[in-house]
C-alpha cells in the first residue's frame, strides 16, 4: 500500500480533474429554452446562427410544405414567431399542438432542425399550472 | 363513502406511525420488539386501507373524489384504470406508504426473530426511524397530498376545485379526462412503477439500520451486514424497475430510444450507482474492516438520492416528458431531504469517534484495491448524473433561464467511465484478497482476454468496425469470460484436488462451486447482465439506421434489408381511444415475415394523438416503424433499426436475476442451518 499520506492529494487531484471536466463539458452542452415573447425579447442575445429551442403552441391554419420542408407559425398568446423546420416531423405533428423547436433566428424566422410535440393537456408553463 | 374510508386509512397510518416511534425509542434500551407488533399492524393495516379505497373508487367510477375526477375516466379499461391508483402524484405518494409499510412489517418479522433471545437493540431503533419516515410520508398524504379530497365544484370533465374533508357537500362530475394518455398506452405501466418504488422505498431499510447503529452507538459490522442485506433487496427491484422503465419508454415513446438522461429517469439511476457501489464496499470492511465511514456515507446518500429524485419528479420543478406531476408538494420534500442530510450527517459527525480507523491496506492491487476504484467510478458516475440533472435548476434559480442539458454532455462524461467500470468488473474478481501477485493476476487473465479479443475480431469481420461498437464487444466479453474462466478455472482445480474420475466431475465442480458460494456467483452473474447492457447499448447507440418515408396504399421500400409493403389503413374504436393506423407487411428476402401495424392513438377529444411504434424483434436487433402521419392519401413513416437492443432487456433482467439468487441462496442456507 503506499503512504497514506499520498491517498487524499491523489483523491483531490481527481475530485479536481473530474470537476474541470464536468465544467467545461456542461457549458458547451447548454440548450436555452425561450417562449416566443422571450425569443423576441431577448433577441439581441441570440444571433443568427446562436441555437435555442422555442417552445408554443402550432397556430392552426399556418401550417404549410413545400418540397420536405415545413412552415408554421408557433405562438405563446403574446407573439407569434414563423418557423421553417427542415429536419424529421415528430410523430402526429399537427396544429393546434404544443411543440418545441430547435434551431436559431434567421432574421425575422427561425430556422428548427429538429422538434418534439409536447403531450401536456395544457400548453402554459409551470408556474402558471401550479397556481391554477 | 370511499373518501371516509380513505382518509381514516391515512389517519390510521400517521397514528400507527407515531405510535411505533414512541414504543420503539422506549425499547430501544433492551432491545424488546414485542410491544412492536401492534403498531407495525396498524401501519400496515392503515396503509392497505387507504390504497384499496383509492382502487375500489377508480374502479367504481366514484367521481366525487378529486383524483378520480382529474385521473379517471369511465372509459379506462383495465389494467389502467388500477394503475391510475399510482400514476399521478397523491395516488403515488398512497403506493409509497403502503410499500414502506410493507417493508416495516417484514423489517418487524426479522427484528422480532432476533430480539427474542438476547434483545436486539439495533433493529428496534431501526424501526423507530423507519416510524419517523413513515410519519412523514402518512403525514403527506394527510396534508399536501391528501388523495381523497372531495370534489366539490365539478366541471364536465373533471374537478375545478376539491375540500380536504369527507363530509364535504360532493359534486360529482359526469365523467374525467382519464390518466395522461402516454400512461395507458402499455401493459408495462402497471408493472414498472411498483417495481421502481419497491427499489426506491427498500433503500429506507438499509437506512434504518445506519442511522440506528449510529444513535445507539454500536458502529461494528452488524448494522452493515443487514445494511448490505437489505441494499441487496431494494438493488434487486431497482435494476428490475430501470430496465423496465427503459422498456417502456422505447415501446410507447415512440422516438427509438430508451434512455434520454431526463431527470425522470436519472432520478432512479443515481441511487442504483451509489447502492451499487455500497454492495461493494461493504465486502472491503467485512472482510477488512477498512472503509467503515465510507460506508454510511453511502448507505444515506443512497436514500437522500431518492428522496432527491421525488422531489425532483414529484414537484413539478424540472418539466420533463414526465411532468405529469405538478403540485405544491415540493417545498414539503425540499424540507424532507434537507432535515435527513442535515440530520444524518450531525448525527454522523457526533459519532465519528466511533467509526474506527480504517486498518493500512496491504496492497492496492488485491480484491479490496479493486472494489476501491469500483468506488471511485461508481461516486463520479453518481456525481456527474447528479450535476447535470441539478445544473439547469442552478441557472434557472440564478438567472431565470430555462436551459436543458444535453445528451453530449452525459454520453461524453459516462462513456469513459462506463469502459473503465467494465475493465474493474473483469480484473477485479480475478483478485485476491490482501495483497495480488500482478503476474498470477495476469496470467489468470490470458484466456479472457484472448476471447474477448477474438469476439473484438469477429465483430470487425462480421458486424462492424466502429471503435464504440468494438470496444464494447471486447470490453463486456472480457468480464463475462472472466467470470466463467474463473469458475471453470476453480472447479477443475478442485475436480484435480479430489482425484474424482475423470469424466463428468468438472460439471459437478461447477455445480457445487455454484451452490457452496452462492452470492459470490450471483455477483458475477450480475457482472454478466451488466456486460450484456453495455453490448447492447454499444450497438444501438452506433448502428442503429434511421429513415423517414412517404406511403400510399400499395407502396413497397426497401430499409436496412427489410422490404416494407404498406398495404392499407386501418381504423377502430375503442371504448377510451380512437386508433388510426397503418397495416405494413415485412418481408426479408421475398419472405413474409410479419405484419406491424403502428398507429396514432387518440383520447378522448384530444386533438394531439399519441403515436404507439410497432415493433419486429429478431435476433439481430429491432425494426421499429412510427408513424409520423397519417391522412386519406397515405402516411408518413419513419423507420428505425435498433441493433441488439434486446441485449439490454435481458441482460438488465439478469442482472437483477443475480440479485435475486443471491438473496434465495442466503435465505435457503439459513433454512437449512437451522437458523
Amino acid at each position: 500500500m503506499p503512504s497514506r499520506k499520498l491517498i487524499w492529494p491523489a483523491l483531490a487531484l481527481v475530485a479536481a480533474a473530474v470537476m474541470v471536466l464536468i465544467a467545461t463539458n456542461l457549458g458547451n452542452s447548454l440548450t436555452y429554452y425561450l417562449t416566443p415573447q422571450e425569443a423576441v425579447d431577448r433577441r439581441t442575445e441570440f444571433p443568427d446562427g446562436q441555437r435555442f429551442r422555442l417552445g408554443g403552441l402550432v397556430v392552426v391554419g399556418s401550417l404549410t410544405e413545400s418540397g420536405g420542408v415545413k412552415t408554421f407559425d408557433v405562438t405563446d398568446g403574446a407573439e407569434t414567431i414563423q418557423v421553417q423546420l427542415t429536419g424529421a416531423v415528430p410523430p402526429l405533428f399537427a396544429e393546434d399542438v404544443g411543440v418545441v423547436v430547435e434551431g436559431a433566428w434567421s432574421g425575422s424566422r427561425f430556422e428548427a432542425d429538429t422538434a418534439l410535440v409536447r403531450h401536456d393537456e395544457s400548453y402554459e408553463a409551470p408556474a402558471t399550472t401550479q397556481a391554477s | 363513502m370511499f373518501a371516509l374510508l380513505g382518509i381514516a386509512g391515512i389517519l390510521t397510518g400517521l397514528a400507527g406511525s407515531i405510535w411505533l416511534v414512541i414504543a420503539a425509542v422506549r425499547a430501544t434500551g433492551v432491545g424488546e420488539a414485542a410491544g412492536l407488533r401492534r403498531p407495525v399492524q396498524t401501519i400496515l393495516g392503515g396503509a392497505v386501507l387507504a390504497m384499496l379505497a383509492l382502487e375500489a373508487a377508480l374502479l367504481a367510477d366514484d367521481f366525487s373524489l378529486e383524483y378520480v375526477a382529474n385521473h379517471h375516466a369511465r372509459a379506462t379499461p383495465f389494467p389502467f384504470n388500477f394503475a391510475t391508483g399510482w400514476a399521478a402524484l397523491e395516488g403515488s405518494i398512497v403506493l409509497w406508504g403502503l410499500i414502506l409499510a410493507v417493508y416495516t412489517w417484514v423489517t418487524f418479522k426479522s427484528v422480532s426473530r432476533t430480539a427474542r433471545n438476547e434483545g436486539d437493540r439495533l433493529g428496534v431503533a431501526a424501526l423507530a426511524v423507519m416510524g419517523l419516515v413513515a410519519v412523514f410520508f402518512f403525514g403527506l398524504q394527510a396534508t399536501v397530498a391528501n388523495p381523497f379530497q372531495v370534489c366539490v365544484e365539478a366541471a364536465a370533465n373533471g374537478c375545478l376545485d376539491a375540500s380536504p374533508f369527507p363530509w364535504a357537500a360532493a359534486q360529482a362530475p359526469p365523467d374525467g379526462p382519464g390518466p395522461n394518455p402516454l400512461l395507458q398506452n402499455h401493459i408495462l405501466m402497471a408493472i414498472h412503477p411498483p417495481m421502481l418504488y419497491l427499489g426506491f422505498i427498500g433503500l429506507t431499510v438499509p437506512f434504518a439500520y445506519a442511522i440506528s447503529a449510529l444513535a445507539i452507538k454500536e458502529a461494528g459490522v452488524e448494522w452493515l451486514r443487514r445494511s448490505r442485506r437489505s441494499t441487496l433487496v431494494a438493488w434487486t427491484f431497482l435494476t428490475a424497475g430501470i430496465v423496465l422503465g427503459a422498456w417502456w419508454a422505447y415501446e410507447v415513446l415512440s422516438w427509438g430510444g430508451y434512455w434520454g438522461w431526463d431527470p425522470v429517469e436519472n432520478a432512479s439511476l443515481m441511487p442504483w450507482l451509489v447502492a451499487t457501489a455500497f454492495l461493494h464496499s461493504a465486502l472491503v470492511q467485512m472482510r477488512r474492516g477498512a472503509l467503515q465511514a465510507w460506508n454510511f456515507v453511502l448507505v444515506i446518500g443512497a436514500f437522500s438520492l431518492t428522496i432527491l429524485g421525488t422531489f425532483l419528479t414529484r414537484s413539478g420543478v424540472i418539466g420533463s416528458v414526465h411532468s405529469f406531476t405538478q403540485s405544491a408538494i415540493g417545498p414539503v420534500l425540499l424540507g424532507f431531504l434537507f432535515l435527513v442530510v442535515a440530520g444524518s450527517f450531525w448525527l454522523f459527525s457526533t459519532r465519528s469517534h466511533l467509526v474506527a480507523d480504517s486498518p493500512r491496506l496491504d496492497s492496492l492491487v488485491s480484491r479490496e484495491g479493486s472494489f476501491l476504484l469500483n468506488n471511485l467510478l461508481l461516486t463520479i458516475f453518481a456525481f456527474v448524473v447528479l450535476t447535470g440533472t441539478l445544473y439547469p435548476l442552478v441557472i434557472e434559480a440564478i438567472t431565470g433561464d430555462r436551459v436543458s442539458v444535453g445528451r453530449p454532455f452525459f454520453v461524453r462524461m459516462i462513456v469513459p467511465l462506463a469502459f473503465a467500470l467494465l475493465l474493474a468488473m473483469g480484473v477485479g474478481p480475478q483478485t485476491p484478497w490482501r495483497e495480488a501477485d500482478p503476474g498470477r493476476v495476469a496470467a489468470s487473465l490470458r484466456v479472457p482476454i484472448q476471447v474477448a479479443l477474438a469476439a473484438g475480431v469477429l465483430t470487425v469481420l462480421f458486424a462492424s468496425r466502429i471503435g464504440y461498437v468494438v470496444g464494447a464487444v471486447v470490453a463486456g466479453t472480457f468480464v463475462i469470460a472472466s467470470g466463467v474462466s474463473l469458475l471453470i478455472g476453480r472447479a477443475s482445480r478442485a475436480a484435480r484436488a479430489r482425484a474424482t474420475g475423470p469424466s463428468g466431475s468438472v460439471g459437478r465442480e461447477i455445480r457445487r462451486q455454484l451452490t457452496a458460494e452462492p452470492s459470490f456467483w450471483a455477483g458475477q452473474l450480475s457482472h454478466a447482465g451488466v456486460a450484456l447492457v453495455a453490448i447492447g447499448i454499444g450497438f444501438t447507440a452506433n448502428l442503429a439506421q434511421h429513415g423517414e418515408v412517404a406511403m400510399e396504399p400499395g407502396d413497397h421500400i426497401e430499409f436496412a434489408g427489410y422490404n416494407l409493403h404498406y398495404r392499407s389503413p386501418f381504423l377502430l374504436t375503442e371504448p377510451n381511444r380512437r386508433v388510426q393506423g397503418a397495416t405494413i407487411e415485412v418481408s426479408v428476402d421475398g419472405e413474409v415475415v410479419t405484419e406491424l401495424r403502428p398507429r396514432a392513438n387518440f383520447y378522448g377529444g384530444d386533438t394531439a394523438g399519441i403515436s404507439t411504434p410497432a415493433v419486429h424483434t429478431a435476433f439481430t436487433g429491432d425494426l421499429y416503424l412510427t408513424l409520423l402521419n397519417i391522412d386519406a392519401t397515405g402516411i408518413l413513416l419513419r423507420m428505425d433499426t435498433s441493433p441488439g437492443i434486446w441485449l439490454l432487456w435481458v441482460g438488465g433482467l439478469i442482472a437483477a436475476g443475480g440479485g435475486a439468487w443471491s438473496l434465495t441462496a442466503r435465505r435457503r442456507a439459513l433454512v437449512t442451518a437451522g437458523v
